[in-house]
């Protein structure tokens, strides 16, 4: 990537979220000062280095919106490179001050397919492209793995999984496929229109969410593929959401109220499991990839009219204010907005923080999927942990000084004598000595984090009896820091 | 003050927006408004978006095609700045310019006096771009721009500049009151509307080693008396900063018996630290005061890779690195082969490289936390020891346990994202892949060529 250094954080989240070993494949040829100043960028070093130290097959060169602005001639200089390098080159056509990251992935994606395409016979056994799936994807190495399940007890050969694995041989065997599925319609639909028109390969129309959604979809896929749709119940054999749905457990979700946003495919497809298989009711759907606002509206036109298009999160947590749904689906910032507000809120989108990155099993998409919604959903309603910690503490935010008012430490002055209690069974003269906090003391242990807070006083208290010190000042709560910690 | 070089690769990092995430948690009526592009935004969302009780006091100002084509920045962010002043009611507003308005030369600076004007609120404008060899150094332009709004007085009086934790201030102003200075006046503080006065009569004491440019601002357009120590990291380093103050003020006071003190006070987590080594890799310009510290509580500091040496700022910090292989913009790929000569029992790294140096084999200590931890004076100097001794401590008890189990993973490499084959394993279980060799950039590690001659590639600079 030709860019400012920090436009390169995209290393930072894929060494941290997909917990890489090694160095992540992303290099970053920064853009500096000397740049500025009108310096040459030196993308063949780079290149050679990346050639040399990753050893791919393939370098994709992108630029950031900041390169962009510059109009450097990269191609220019790519061209020129006089040193053979064994990788192929490929300079992306994504523009990125137009493009967004859901557009240019998506046209990305098409352009790199398009260039390898060769070909092929259809395979022989009935075969599918999962199609999606990549690298900081949301669930999406557990996606593939719930669909490949059910593949399997289908007898559907997985010809290629793309972009998340894939090699450039099958970059160039994409069309031995009989049919296409895709993990985010946003993301494939130029994809699919490709390959439809060059190697006329269809692709599913259902979203593969919750149990009979991916039912529908199986149904679907059988039908391209002409095989018997019986073999769906073997797929199906641990799918429990509906089961889930009947037991006394999950009666209450009837009529909760429910706002779902996300990008289209998630916002769709969640929508659609929340209201038909578990009676929710639907506040509103939105989504902030804004050319498949029409496309959403068309998919939750039966479940609501009620249907935002923004890539405003405020608009959102505006919306979420005034409607105060019971549980809110959304993506990371939704979740903020919402524990503002104290709504639960499940993250069922990109964009995810690390949470939304799972050391275990959670796909969102097929049966497996189905189950892991439910599970979601259950834990958002009963735990609310944010919820809950609000409450107790108040929001942090309003500044730990108004939220701790001098003299009105409620929760602090209560742990005062209970401490006092505790320590006193000791029967020691100093620990039934009530200690006293002088004012700038109290002042200074208000501004420690709500969350270490108590350990910090308990410290600090502890410390004070030991030296036989009756009033807790200042000075007091620093040395304790440096002698007790916390 | 900018010395070109040609560009280095391998730079990816984060940029001068990350102080962000410490400065407006410190000034609680601040609001910081980034005029940048989309990327700026996505990493504001990611990186900083994560604290889960804010309500974020920042926006991105998103350029479009038409800022592009030469419209008037003023006319872009009226709307926006009134929509935050209604919103947030800030006491002032950070306006920061990024990497594309620098490029652009679109003058932000500009903006801050209409914008000022027309809403009745502070606006400073400050540059915070990925051009800065260290992300800390936000922190360093956000300084400036205060400093260049601070009163003038010609009063002797004692400012200490950079951010610190409520804690971390109480110990200096304590500390100025035993030894009868001046009560220190803080910038920043609790206000971003709360400006110390600045004048040819200031002492003007950094606490962080990356806030060169305000304080060479300070002295060339105050005329500040500039206080020159090592940086209050650890004991060594807080007896040097607390004398220092006092030498500045005409007196001399020995704090000797109170670094013996700190030490004793530090002693569990020095413990810990004795003896073994630890080596730098990271990016935020905190190593040189960090490694002398570690030194100073017996540890070994071979290799200390660090984006930018001032030589007069750091010039006391340097003194006493001596026999360390100090390296300034190091690259990243003859770090990796001259930690593999030093084998260092733990590696300081930032967030990018640090899951992979784990990979390869070495015991990792992430960086970015040195940045927002309060490490300073005696009183942080266990906390700052802790950071280390805890991460030695973890590796070390990991390893006996990793030495008795046959079924740990093999680091996630590529690979592990394969899905290939046999249509019900779905893929090979993870733990039963080959583990991956040492990426290919170490060297043969009983390769006889020392560190100190590996090949050093042109844009570093060795100290």
């Amino acid at each position: 990537m030709r860019a400012p250094k920090g436009d390169g954080y995209g290393t930072i989240m894929l060494a941290m979220f997909e917990r890489l070993g090694v160095t992540p494949p992303l290099s970053v040829c920064a853009m500096s000062e000397a740049t500025l100043a009108g310096s040459q960028a030196n993308i063949p070093a780079v290149i050679r280095e990346v050639d040399e130290r990753h050893h791919p097959d393939m370098i994709v060169i992108t630029r950031s919106a900041t390169a962009a602005v510059l109009q450097e001639p990269l191609d220019g200089e790519i061209s020129m490179m006089p040193d053979k390098v064994n990788a192929e080159i490929f300079l992306a056509g994504a523009h990125p001050l137009r493009d967004t990251e859901v557009s240019a992935f998506a046209l990305t994606l098409k352009e790199i397919v398009a260039h390898y395409a060769q070909d092929v016979e259809r395979s022989p056994k009935p075969s599918v492209n999962i199609v999606g799936p990549s690298l900081l994807g949301f669930h999406d190495h557990a996606n593939v793995t719930s669909l490949r399940k059910m593949f399997a007890a289908l007898d559907i050969e997985v010809n290629a999984v793309v972009p998340l694995g894939a090699t450039v041989d099958e970059l160039r065997t994409l069309g031995r496929a009989w049919a296409n599925v895709s993990t985010a319609h946003e993301l494939t639909a130029p994809l699919f229109a490709y390959m439809q028109a060059r190697y006329g390969t269809p692709s599913v129309h259902a979203l593969p969410y919750g149990e009979a959604g991916t039912t529908a979809f199986l149904r679907e896929l059988c039908a391209l593929l002409e095989i018997p749709a019986d073999r769906i119940k073997l797929a199906a054999r641990d799918a429990k959401l509906l089961w889930y749905a009947r037991t006394v457990d999950a009666h209450a979700l009837s009529g909760k109220r429910v706002g779902v946003f996300g990008t289209p495919t998630t916002a769709a497809g969640i929508a659609r499991v929340l209201h038909d298989e578990l009676d929710m009711k639907i506040d509103f759907v939105g989504t902030y990839v804004l050319p498949y606002g029409d496309w959403l509206r068309e998919r939750v036109a039966d479940l609501t009219s009620d249907v935002i298009v923004t890539d405003d999160y405020r608009v959102i947590a505006k919306r979420i204010d005034e409607s105060r749904p019971d549980i809110m689906f959304g993506s990371q910032m939704e979740r903020h907005s919402a524990s503002a507000f104290g709504v639960p809120c499940a993250v069922i989108s990109p964009p995810a923080h690390i949470l939304n990155f799972p050391l275990g099993y959670s796909p969102f998409i097929g049966y497996d999927g189905a189950n892991h919604i439910g599970d979601v959903v259950n834990q958002t309603q009963v735990l609310g942990l944010e919820h809950h910690l609000i409450e107790t503490f108040g929001p942090r935010d309003q500044g730990l000084a108004q939220a701790m008012p001098e003299g009105k430490d409620a929760p602090s002055v209560h742990d005062v004598p209970a401490l006092a209690t505790h320590s006193a069974s000791g029967a020691v003269a100093v620990a039934e000595q009530i200690l006293t906090w002088d004012q700038s003391a109290e002042k200074l242990v208000a501004r420690i984090p709500f969350f270490v807070r108590k350990k910090a006083r308990a410290n600090i208290e502890k410390y004070a009896r030991e030296k036989s010190i009756a009033v807790i000042d200042e000075r007091t709560v620093l040395a304790a820091r440096e002698h007790v910690g916390g | 003050m900018f010395e070109p070089v040609a560009d280095a690769i391998e730079r990816d990092d984060f940029c001068s927006l990350a102080p962000i995430g410490w400065l407006h948690h410190k000034m609680q009526d601040s609001f910081f408004l980034v005029v940048g592009t989309h990327s700026c935004q996505g990493f504001l969302q990611t990186a900083l978006g994560v604290m889960i009780f804010a309500k974020p006091r920042f926006a991105t100002a998103v350029l479009d095609e038409d800022d592009l084509s030469g419209r008037d920045a003023l006319e872009g962010l009226l709307p926006i700045v009134e929509a935050i002043v209604a919103e947030h009611k800030p006491g002032a507003i950070f306006l920061a310019s990024t990497c594309t308005p620098e490029i652009l030369k679109m003058n932000i600076t500009g903006c801050a006096p209409p914008l000022e004007e027309k809403f009745g609120v502070r606006v400073y404008p400050c540059r915070l771009d990925g051009f800065d060899p260290s992300y800390t150094q936000g922190e360093d332009h956000v300084l400036e721009a205060m400093i260049a709004r601070a009163p003038e007085t010609s009063e002797k009086n004692l400012v200490i500049l950079g951010c610190l934790s409520a804690l971390e201030e109480a110990e200096v102003r304590l500390e100025c009151e035993t030894m009868d200075l001046p009560v220190p006046r803080f910038l920043p503080n609790e206000s971003a509307l709360d400006l110390p006065p600045i004048g040819p009569n200031t002492v003007l004491a950094a606490v962080h080693p990356y806030l060169f440019g305000s304080v060479a601002y300070a002295a060339r357009e105050r005329g500040c008396a500039i206080h020159k120590t090592i940086f209050p990291y650890g004991p060594d380093g807080s007896r040097a900063f607390y004398e220092g103050l006092a030498a500045a003020f005409g007196k001399t006071v020995s704090y000797e018996a109170r670094e013996r003190e700190a030490w004793g006070a530090c002693e569990r987590e020095v413990e810990a630290i004795r003896g073994r080594s630890v080596a730098f890799i990271s990016d935020a310009m905190l190593e040189l005061p960090i490694a002398r510290t570690l030194r100073a509580a017996g540890a070994t500091v071979p290799l200390v890779g660090t984006p930018n040496i001032y030589k007069k700022f750091h010039a006391l910090e340097l003194a006493r690195l001596e026999g360390v292989d100090v390296i300034e913009r190091p690259d990243r790929f003859a770090m990796y082969a001259r930690l593999s000569e030093h084998k260092p029992d733990l590696v300081v790294a930032n967030l990018n490289i640090a899951n992979a140096l784990e990979g390869m084999g070495f015991s990792v200590k992430w960086s970015t936390e040195l940045s927002f931890q309060p490490i300073h004076g005696f009183n942080g100097a266990p906390s700052l020891f802790g950071l280390f001794a805890a991460s030695l401590r973890r590796h070390d008890a990991l390893a006996k346990i990793r030495g008795k189990t046959q079924t740990e993973a093999a680091p996630i490499d590529l690979d592990f994202f394969r899905f290939d084959g046999a249509p019900l394993s779905l893929r090979a279980p993870h733990a039963l892949r080959e583990a991956p060799q040492p990426s290919s950039p170490l060297p043969d590690p009983t390769g006889a060529t020392s560190a100190a001659l590996a090949p050093s590639p042109s844009h570093e600079v060795r100290h």
